[in-house]
């Protein structure tokens, strides 16, 4: 009578099979319209990412792969080849229908360091404006409204501003990342000033000078973390940005929660245990007790169940609205000092912490969000994903331009949501306050 | 003669009315109840020369009036088997061989289990030695790490197993070719509703045919009265609800779908499994008995847990509170009773003589004290109710009262008209009736149609349809008080996918088109099924 566990993997291999069937018959119908139709705009991609998600995409849309010295219409590039394009010394020009999927100067949102620099700089200017968003809170450096990331300092160069800070509360745990990596790497907890002196004092060690040329924030550790079933977690979201200048931002609703595999615990003793700290993939995967079937990853909308069935509804409402507050205002941040390119669009995986009094708190933004599929649910997940940027940056007819007014119609979106378009808000203001409102209303006298 | 009639109405009101008095004692709150009694009584406000008016004033303003209305309204609903005021026709029937089957099948589990335990040298059950108990004691709230060695452990059956038993069933008055194979379920004679019944002359989910707006189709749909949209009107009239605590307004309430924030609540009022201070106790006696006792159903509950919650990326995060949850049910004696002694129980229940202990009374114990013996997939019964309440405790109770309800048939083979081989046949005759076609394609490629959805069926769909689909469908179960929902909803889903299935002609295809139910909406869909009669 004994059952075999084979039967929990059917759902895996049958997911494969009905992908597949699907993926053939969307190529079908593809090449059956650019056989009738114009046959000259041949549409040509490029990627330097050889992931089957992004290759397949292209491929069902009857797009044909060419190399980076070919005529393309889209790449999809790392960071290092945008930069190459975008830099003086190459002089590449890019022309009216083609696209690449990163801004030259990203990195004014996905450097810790220079992400901070700008909500701070973002803040002051407002403030100066005398704008009611930035309200002062209770304390110094608080505001009411945006504090929405933890206080932060740069390192080496803040050092004395951040002993100032540490020397307020010295019971806090802080959070140090080197600036320019990803993925969890180099990262440790303090809760010690001394700690830090002595790690200081070591990278200064002039047998490694590579060390002493790398900058780190360091950041106050949100230590109450909301858990659930004991574990922490972080919310990775994804947002397309069409346009900095007026920003046009959308926001992809499949996110998901990366679980760590072991329960959270603030002792000294768990203080340099990564597992129960670090959310990353990336660092979570090594762990004894990663589990490959799920990764470790819980969908939004189920968080989204579990939060308003146990905590309520206003307050969850509050929390989602918040977590749009604190990403429409990062963007805001950075808007000014983007270099604005037509040819671009640029997804990022935002990382935010919803602390115990679900508060959330943006954590860092990516450039180049992991495509790696750890699951088959993460596969169809990240899939969508690439095929929905696709849609939502690619002109109805299907072919890259640049002179098209990037409003894509409703049915482009898939599974995204408009967060904010500047261009219509504004529309729409002017249609309020002009004829048309006042047209309307009149119809009702 | 209609003297007669009301006379012989009387008789019976006043023998339940007997009875009730007399049972009510020995329910769970039936202690507080009276204390609380007592105490008004006692009061100021009851008057002696007017005892009974004003003690029913008080009861009244008290909110004691409406828990002793529920209480007898959870005292009908376990009286009652399941809207089985049935239609005589399964007395006429001789359904003795089902009552065989089962009494069978229990001792085949038992058997397994026996010898599960002398291959793996393990006894059924012994005191817990100190250091273990030390070391569950200090784990409890993360059982995950609780680290044994359970690979030589198997599950000790799976649904198809199951249903392999229900398929070998032989009605001894049906006659047929003696190697025929069991296609269907329908030598079996139990009485099973068409779906102009289950609409009409029953009443049954009447809500969903008429077009009523209900929550799980869009919640943004416009309201009939002066809310912003439709789930403002169900929030608004479920806190309304919810105050006046009748468990009666909440299960019709229920008809219509529960707005999140508030079916935890909505639940465990129909179900009468509001946590109190006694059920606190309670609770806490079980975790000792677990602490207390090693038995062998330990090692299968966790690696239940492990197989089915640990793997599954909608409840891994609750893991750790299924393990406490599962464990605890095993050592619950309440649940003993009722499912022992439904009819569709075999009555077959082991016991255990504590290793290295004599043969006597005080060291022998039913085995395991709940009488259930989980199977593969057993936890997904409570995985849903992770999403409802945070308290482990709350949880338990809900998880509880809905198995006793509705879900220990499931995995017996019992007669009754809620029963799992009742439920596969409706299955049948309503895949016959409205899917003639794919009844007969699944005929010519030789594919028993029940054998695609028996997994759904004897889940309820947990885990298979992402949680809050499931919780609208559970919903709709608690609101009508009856499973046929489910076979209902699994046609429905054939019904949905049909085009898909006529082009597919072998059980590994068939599968694939329905492995992924998780772009379904449960309750759109069971409305578009019912509209259409």
């Amino acid at each position: 009578m004994a059952s075999s566990t084979v039967a929990e993997n059917k759902r895996v291999t049958n997911l494969n099979v009905s992908s597949h069937i699907n993926h053939s018959r969307k190529v079908l119908n593809i090449y059956r319209v650019s056989a009738s139709g114009t046959d000259k705009t041949k549409v040509t991609f490029c990627t330097d990412v050889d992931k089957s998600v992004i290759v397949h995409n292209f491929e069902k849309r009857g797009w044909v792969q060419v190399g980076p010295e070919d005529d393309w219409n889209f790449y999809w590039a790392v960071t290092q080849s945008c930069r190459n394009i975008f830099s003086v010394e190459t002089g590449y020009r890019m022309d009216d229908k083609q696209l690449i999927n990163h801004f030259p100067n990203h990195y004014e949102l996905t450097r810790k360091d220079l992400l901070v620099k700008n909500i701070k700089r973002y803040r002051k200017e407002l403030e100066r404006e005398g704008n009611p968003l930035a309200e002062r809170g209770d304390g110094p450096g608080k505001y009411l409204y945006l504090d929405f990331i933890p206080v932060t300092f740069v390192l080496p160069a803040d050092y004395n501003m951040f002993v100032e800070e540490y020397r307020k509360s010295p019971q806090s745990t802080w959070i140090m990342k080197p600036c320019g990596k990803s993925q969890g790497a180099g990262i440790f907890l303090i809760n010690k000033l001394s700690k830090l002196k002595k790690w200081s004092r070591e990278a200064k060690n002039p047998f490694n000078p590579n060390l002493t040329k790398e900058s780190y924030v360091i950041s106050r550790y949100i230590d109450n973390p909301l858990l659930i079933g004991g574990k922490k977690f972080d919310l990775r979201l994804y947002v397309l940005i069409t346009s900095f200048r007026p920003l046009k931002a959308y926001l992809f609703k499949l996110g998901f929660c990366r679980f760590c595999t072991v329960k959270y615990d603030t002792s000294i003793q768990e203080l340099d245990n990564m597992y129960v700290h670090l959310t990353n993939v990336s660092v979570q995967k090594h762990g004894e007790e990663y589990n490959s079937k799920h990764g470790g990853k819980l969908s939004v909308h189920n968080l989204r169940l579990y939060l308003e069935s146990t905590r309520g509804k206003a307050v969850t409402e509050k929390l989602f609205a918040n977590i749009t507050w604190c990403i429409i205002h990062s963007l805001k941040a950075v808007a000014p000092v983007m270099a604005n390119d037509r040819h671009c669009f640029e997804c990022y995986g935002y990382d935010i912490i919803i602390d115990n009094d679900l508060k959330p708190w943006l954590i860092e933004v990516n450039a180049s969000p992991s495509l790696t599929s750890t699951t088959v649910n993460d596969r169809i997940l990240k899939y969508k994903l690439i095929d929905n940027i696709i849609s939502i940056v690619v002109p109805p007819d299907g072919v890259p331009d640049v002179k098209w007014n990037k409003c894509p119609p409703p049915e482009a979106l898939g599974n995204f949501e408009l967060l904010l378009d500047e261009e219509l808000a504004a529309q729409e203001e002017k249609e309020y306050s002009s004829g048309k409102y006042r047209s309307s209303s009149s119809k009702w006298k | 003669m209609a003297e007669n009639i009301g006379e012989s109405r009387k008789i019976s009101l006043q023998k339940s009315a007997e009875r009730l008095t007399e049972e009510i004692q020995s329910m769970a709150n039936y202690k507080n109840l009276y204390t609380e009694i007592q105490k008004l009584v006692a009061s100021t406000a009851v008057k002696r020369e007017d005892f009974k008016n004003t003690l029913l004033e008080v009861l009244k303003n008290n909110g004691l009036e409406t828990e002793i209305r529920n209480t007898v309204f959870h005292w009908v609903r376990s009286q009652g088997s399941l809207s089985a005021v049935s239609e005589a026709s399964t007395e006429e029937v001789d359904l003795t061989y089902l009552k065989k089957a089962q009494i069978q099948w229990e001792r085949r589990i038992q058997k397994s289990l026996n010898s599960t335990c002398n291959e793996l040298n393990v006894p059924l059950a012994r005191i817990r030695p100190n250091a273990d108990r030390e070391e569950v004691a200090e784990k409890w709230n993360e059982l995950s790490t609780y680290d044994i060695d359970l690979s030589q452990y198997r599950p000790l059956y799976a649904p198809k197993d199951f249903l392999d038993v229900l398929f070998s069933i032989r009605n001894p008055s049906f006659k047929k070719q003696p190697n025929e194979l069991n296609w269907e379920f329908g030598h079996i004679q139990i009485r099973v509703k068409t779906l102009t019944q289950l609409v009409l002359h029953r009443h049954l989910y009447v809500d969903l045919t008429k077009g009523m707006s209900l929550l799980g189709v869009n919640p943004d749909m416009p309201s009939s009265e002066n809310f912003t949209n439709l789930e403002e009107e169900r929030i608004y009239i479920s806190e309304k609800v919810l105050k006046s605590n009748h468990a009666p307004i909440a299960q019709e309430f229920l008809k219509r779908g529960a707005p999140r924030a508030l079916r935890g609540r909505l639940w465990s009022l129909v179900l009468g499994s509001t946590v109190k201070q006694n059920d606190l106790e309670y609770y806490e006696e079980l975790k000792n008995m677990v602490l207390q006792y090693d038995i062998v159903i330990d090692k299968l509950i966790i690696k239940d847990v492990q197989l089915t919650a640990r793997n599954d990326d909608q409840y891994f995060v609750f893991e750790d509170v299924l393990y406490k949850t599962m464990l605890c049910f095993s050592r619950d004696s309440e649940v003993l009773a009722p499912v022992t002694t439904d009819r569709s129980a075999g009555g077959q229940v082991i016991h255990a003589v504590l290793q290295g202990k004599p043969a006597t009374l005080e060291n022998t114990l039913v085995f395991p004290p709940s009488g259930v013996i989980p199977f593969h997939g057993f936890t997904m019964y409570a995985t849903p109710f992770c999403y409802l309440y945070d308290d482990p405790c709350a949880m338990y109770y809900t998880f509880r009262a809905f198995y006793l309800r509705y879900w220990f048939r499931l995995h017996t083979v019992s007669s009754h008209e809620q029963g799992i081989v009742a439920l596969c046949l409706l299955f049948e005759r309503l895949l016959q009736c409205h899917e003639p076609l794919l009844w007969i394609h699944c005929r010519n490629i030789h594919i028993q149609p029940v054998k695609i959805v028996f997994k759904w069926i004897m889940r309820g769909f947990s885990g298979h349809l992402p949680p809050e689909q499931l919780l609208y469908l559970w919903d709709l179960i608690l609101g009508y008080d009856s499973l046929e929902i489910i076979p209902l909803l699994a046609v429905t889903i054939l019904s949905f996918r049909k085009e898909n299935l006529m082009q597919v002609n072998n059980q590994q295809s068939v599968e694939a088109v329905l492995a992924d139910l998780s772009s379904l909406k449960v309750v759109p869909l069971l409305q578009l099924a019912l509209l259409r009669e």
